[in-house]
């Protein structure tokens, strides 16, 4: 049995470690909390731009849309981005995504290649370990998120798709559901799907669809709406990742803390039951001791 | 009289939601007003100052480029970037602003990165141009 001491010695590492993830989890709240912030704050732009493009769609009517960004062509070369963060101790998070990732790998050995690009020092770290090849690491993105950020790893996508090196993009990352709660998902980035849906009806300026007027005229305006609805939507991806981390963090911790507390109750019964042995034992050797004397 | 309601939201949050009597937007083809009754229309915008007049009161708003839509007296303002004039950073501003030059002095002008610095020349210029119509 373990002495005394060991048991002690046992019970501060483990209060220790309590005050540690007890500490962890607490910040991942509070930035958990800014991370919500961001994807809120984000929502107005987004809605309005999906709106714009929507009521754009719906106007042109018969008339075809065409943007190169719009246009998908045979697949055979495809881009997979995995949003992952920098840290661990987040539960399943980042695990999550690998795994999705290589099913999608295993999933898709039809295709003629699947390039890697990583968002996120554990993704990259886990594929790099393996001698996958990994085409880009957009790393040091998490310490200046902002949507310029974002934008240049889009353009950088964009670029290429356009130049056909790729014939799609996809990225894998944590949906955020809620504070307890993620789902990983694998959205198509390019060629872009979503052009509003056409039986929405329009809102701003709907009362006269004919007379309606682009400056400096429909296909210029288009040109600029669809790069920027990608940008928008890594943008988006990018957030909500990052609040699931700091979701996913959180609830690891606060796993973390209550079995660490199990751990200690359970430490400081064996302690006092070894203590109470001990004092019995020394109890039952002076009274044997006494006894000897008669 | 009736009134426009303009709104300023940029993707990292929303700017700005006012009612005012006319808006001066940096428009693709050089400045243009709005007014309530405006037809609806949707407009590139360039990097420069929008102006809200509200009660003969001005204000201005620095708008780093994007899309503005009208309709419906509403001005829907879709902007990279906005701040008020007043908070322009004109030092900031023109240290970026050289940074940039710099960078594209070794540049052809096919050069990949050459029309995003050229963009953060155009860029810085105009929000110091907004700041300083700002003051005078």
């Amino acid at each position: 049995m373990a002495s005394l001491r060991d048991i002690r010695k046992r019970i501060r590492s483990v209060k220790n470690t309590r005050q540690i993830t007890k500490a962890m989890k607490m910040v991942s709240a509070a930035k958990l909390r800014k991370a919500q912030d961001g994807i809120l704050a984000a929502r107005p732009y987004a809605t309005m731009l999906d709106q714009i493009i929507a009521d754009l769609a719906a106007r042109a009517g018969d008339e075809s849309l065409s943007h190169p960004l719009l246009m998908a062509r045979p697949v055979k070369r495809v881009e997979l981005v995995l949003l992952t963060s920098d840290r661990g101790l987040a539960g399943g998070f980042n695990s999550n995504v690998i795994r999705r990732a290589n099913r999608f790998l295993y999933e898709n050995t039809n295709l003629e290649s699947i390039r890697l690009s990583t968002v996120g020092r554990k993704g990259n770290d886990f594929f790099r370990n393996r001698g996958q090849n990994i085409r880009k690491d957009f790393g040091g993105l998490y310490q200046r998120l902002n949507y310029r950020a974002a934008a240049d790893v889009a353009e950088e996508l964009v670029a290429s798709y356009l130049n056909g090196e790729v014939d799609a993009v996809h990225i894998v990352y944590n949906e955020f559901v809620s504070a307890i709660s993620q789902t990983v998902k694998v959205a198509q980035l390019l060629p872009l799907q979503t052009l509003g849906t056409p039986d929405q009806a329009p809102t701003a300026g709907s009362t006269s669809l004919v007379d309606f007027k682009y400056e400096p005229d429909r296909q210029s305006v288009l040109d600029r709406l669809v790069p920027q609805a990608v940008n928008i939507k890594l943008y988006r991806a990018l957030l909500e990742s990052v609040a699931s981390e700091h979701g996913a963090r959180m609830s690891a911790m606060e796993n973390a803390t209550s079995n660490a507390t199990d751990m200690i109750g359970s430490l400081t019964l064996t302690y006092n039951r070894t203590r109470q042995a001990v004092i019995t034992k020394e109890l039952m050797e002076i009274v044997s001791g006494a006894e000897a004397l008669k | 009289m009736a009134k426009l309601t303009v709104e300023i939201v940029t993707p990292e949050k929303r700017i700005l939601s006012v009612q005012a009597d006319e808006a001066i937007v940096p428009g693709g083809r050089g400045l243009f007003g709005v007014r309530p009754g405006h037809t609806p229309f949707l407009s590139l915008m360039e990097p420069g100052a929008l102006t809200l007049i509200e009660s003969g009161r001005r204000e201005s708003y620095f708008v780093a480029g994007g899309f503005v839509e009208v309709g419906n007296d509403k001005v829907l303002v879709l902007a990279d970037a906005a701040e008020p004039v007043t908070g322009i950073d004109v030092e900031g501003a023109r240290r970026r602003m050289a940074e940039a030059q710099e960078r594209m002095k070794g540049m052809s002008s096919e050069d990949a990165r050459f029309e995003l610095e050229q963009a953060t020349v155009r860029r810085e210029a105009a929000r110091i141009g907004a700041a300083s119509s700002a003051r005078a």
